[in-house]
């Protein structure tokens, strides 16, 4: 707990230095608008580096922590301190533009050091070819998120899972080649688009998406029609079940938006592990669902609000059978040094228990409150994800500070509550506090910048 | 007789104003603000009560009435977000999030006084009716009325120069006719291509007191665009615009 308070209070020193520096920066700024800055280059690079400490309450009689822990004794509390370098670049020639976007991550915890693998740095690196406004292609890893939800996007058949703790990170892609054709009317059809996306498995390029040596294809069409965006979405080729989805959003009024989706998945297998520790697998045909709205008061608070109904979900009772064989797993090795019930229930857990949202019915709630107090850049929220069929939810307030010029500060504390065989209950932390600190940087604006300032010296 | 006869005529002298289409007279100060369709430069600049100041820059596209699009430039921060306004609708587009979400126009992408509406303003008489047209002094003042629920502020005055037919203020209400906000148009320049109008607007608003933002214009130029670009799907490419 000490050790805590102590790396808390290191989080605000370090937040306080970073306002500070930002305060004396901004005081010496003047304004202009320099025709400079809206000259356009060829090429690009910039991105941001990103600082996260973060600590975690343990929960020892958690399922999930003795998962993990039952190896080792790592107190109440343990921290993690992460940074990352997110860099993008672009060149430009013609009708063609070249843009990869790589993630460099580096993580120190309980486990010492740690980074992303290499073939998981590029999140995005492709050639994208636009012959004229309506039509362009693009090949290489791509990042197709499809859907209208927030949170959750159950029709999201070709991206990896989004956090619904943290919806706004970029997500790695998949090799690809996608094409847009945009064709626009006058009438109550507005828009119409067509994105088809072919979509490789094999040994070594996009492995990590289903079954490998398929050729899939997936498809959105777009239209909006009558001021309501809806899209038609598939997927098909065997790498996964074939799945179909349709989502829509729209807005009622200047401030209220309303958006939904739908995913019919054909044959979705499911892997479920009793208190026994016998593993059954059952195919049958899912449907996931999800209605939500955001809405703006007139005192500028935001309201994001979803129920998401996740067919491929666990039940209560299955989810129940997996934390009681964790259990006697871990009794078992408390009697006789035995682990093998937890090496068991580890390899069900990796992309199946351990997925983000992997019960049935979820609420999610967040409310935002824009500059109170007249505090400009200064945005408070709190965020809360429910499951519906065991009751337990995280509730996580945040603050956020985009104040100074590129830095974004965000002190996030989370709760995890729940009881005994619930998804939050059993997590193996009861609480987590993180600080974000980030930095977003235009290396070509600063080349330009250093330069005028050599030329101004040498004057 | 002759008396009742001067004063029908003064009277007849005097009503010219609502005589003035006032339609007519919106339309021709959109068209003085803007072409029809254009791309413009803009910077916008926040200014804080102790006189900190964060800027923004923006490259905009226009297309008739009803089409908007605005990318941002800098800071680095906020480079390649763009927002789309087709009509009544308003869309997002963050590139770390990678796809185009619904907003609101109440909403503000970047803090401060100026919304979304702000930033993807159409013209005046897309949106507006015009209630009553009066003459202050070397001004007219029309009172507008917003045609739709949906539109960002439900009244607005606007005061304009009566020979440029130039705004030079504009205060925007909400329906029970509180302020929200003023805008002050200065420093009339020359654009070229026929384009003279001013290239400074500054706001405040009660609502954020001591709080300024200033929206500074550059190359504003007549273009023609494919109707194309204003849709959800265009708007990552925004940028191979300029």
């Amino acid at each position: 707990m000490k050790r805590g308070f102590f790396l808390w209070v290191r989080l605000w020193i370090i937040a306080g230095l970073f306002i500070l520096w930002g305060s004396i920066a901004f005081a010496e700024e003047e304004y202009k608008f320099d025709i400079s800055e809206i000259e356009k280059k060829p090429y690009h690079i910039g991105g941001y580096a990103e600082f996260r400490p973060v600590i975690f309450w343990l929960d020892s009689n958690a399922s999930l922590y003795k998962l993990r822990f039952y190896k080792r004794d790592e107190g109440n509390t343990i921290e993690e301190h992460s940074g990352k370098l997110q860099l993008e670049g672009s060149y430009e020639k013609g009708i063609a533009r070249l843009f990869v976007r790589a993630d460099l991550d580096l993580k120190y915890s309980y486990l010492g050091w740690d980074h992303n693998e290499s073939k998981r740095m590029i999140h995005e690196g492709y050639l994208s070819i636009k012959p004229s406004d309506s039509l362009s292609f693009k090949f290489g890893k791509q990042t197709l998120l499809w859907g209208k939800g927030y949170a959750f996007n159950p029709v999201a058949f070709v991206s990896r899972p989004k956090d619904p703790d943290d919806p706004e990170l970029s997500l790695e892609g998949f090799v690809a080649a996608s094409a847009d054709y945009i064709k626009s009317f006058n009438g109550p059809l507005k828009t119409f688009s067509i994105t088809p996306v072919v979509f490789p498995v094999y040994k070594r390029l996009n492995d990590d998406f289903g079954t490998v040596n398929r050729l899939n294809f997936a498809g959105k069409l777009y239209f909006l029609l009558y001021d309501t965006d809806i899209d038609l979405i598939g997927l098909t080729g065997g790498s996964k079940t074939n799945r179909f989805g349709i989502d829509f959003s729209r807005n009622i009024t200047s401030n209220f938006e309303i958006h939904g989706e739908f995913a019919f998945i054909n044959h979705q297998t499911k892997k479920v592990i009793d208190k026994q520790g016998k593993i059954t697998e059952s195919k049958f045909d899912a449907k996931s669902y999800l209605l939500g709205l955001r809405y703006l008061t007139p005192w500028d608070t935001t309201f994001i609000f979803e129920y998401y109904r996740n067919g491929t979900g666990f039940t209560h009772l299955e989810m129940k059978d997996y934390f009681t064989f964790i259990d006697k797993g871990y009794d078992l090795f408390l009697a006789r040094g035995n682990d093998s019930l937890l090496k068991k229930a580890t390899s069900v857990t990796q992309g199946n228990y351990g997925r983000p949202n992997p019960m049935r019915d979820y609420l999610y709630l967040r409310v935002s409150q824009k500059e109170p107090f007249n505090i400009l850049y200064f945005t408070p929220a709190i965020t809360t994800i429910m499951n519906l069929n065991d009751r337990s939810f995280q509730i996580s307030p945040e603050l956020l500070y985009t104040g100074f010029t590129n830095w974004e500060l965000r002190l996030k504390g989370t709760a995890l509550v729940g009881g005994k065989e619930t998804e939050f209950g059993e997590k193996q932390n009861d609480y987590r506090v993180e600080l974000r600190v980030r930095y977003y940087f235009d290396a070509v604006k600063a080349f330009d910048w250093l330069k005028g300032k050599i030329a101004q010296n040498n004057r | 007789m002759k008396k009742i006869l001067i004063c029908l005529v003064a009277l007849l002298v005097a009503v010219p104003v609502h005589a003035i289409e006032g339609a007519q007279l919106l339309k021709q100060i959109d068209r003085n603000l803007n072409p029809e369709s254009y791309e413009m430069y803009r910077k916008l600049i926040n200014v804080e009560p102790d006189g900190r100041k964060k800027e923004y820059t923006l490259f905009s596209v226009k297309k008739g009435v009803d089409k908007v699009a605005a990318l941002f430039l800098t800071p680095a921060s906020e480079k390649g977000r763009s927002t789309l306004r087709l009509g009544d609708n308003m869309w997002l587009y963050i590139p770390n999030v990678g796809k185009p979400v619904r907003i609101t126009s109440l909403q503000s992408v970047v803090g401060g006084v100026f919304n979304n509406a702000d930033i993807l303003q159409l013209d005046y008489a897309a949106e507006y009716d015009v209630e009553k047209v009066e003459e202050a002094g070397k001004e007219y003042l029309l009172h507008l009325k917003a045609k739709t629920k949906t539109v960002a502020y439900d009244k607005i005055k606007l005061w304009a120069d009566k020979d440029k037919k130039l705004p030079t203020k504009i205060e925007c209400r909400t329906e029970a006719g509180m302020l929200i906000k003023t805008l002050y148009f200065k420093e009339v320049k020359d654009f070229g291509g026929g384009i003279v109008r001013p290239s400074v607007i500054e706001t405040d608003s009660p609502l954020y007191k001591g709080y300024k933002s200033i929206f500074i214009f550059a190359n504003i130029k007549q273009r023609d665009f494919k109707d194309e670009v204003f849709t959800l799907t265009f708007m990552p490419n925004i940028e191979s615009l300029r």
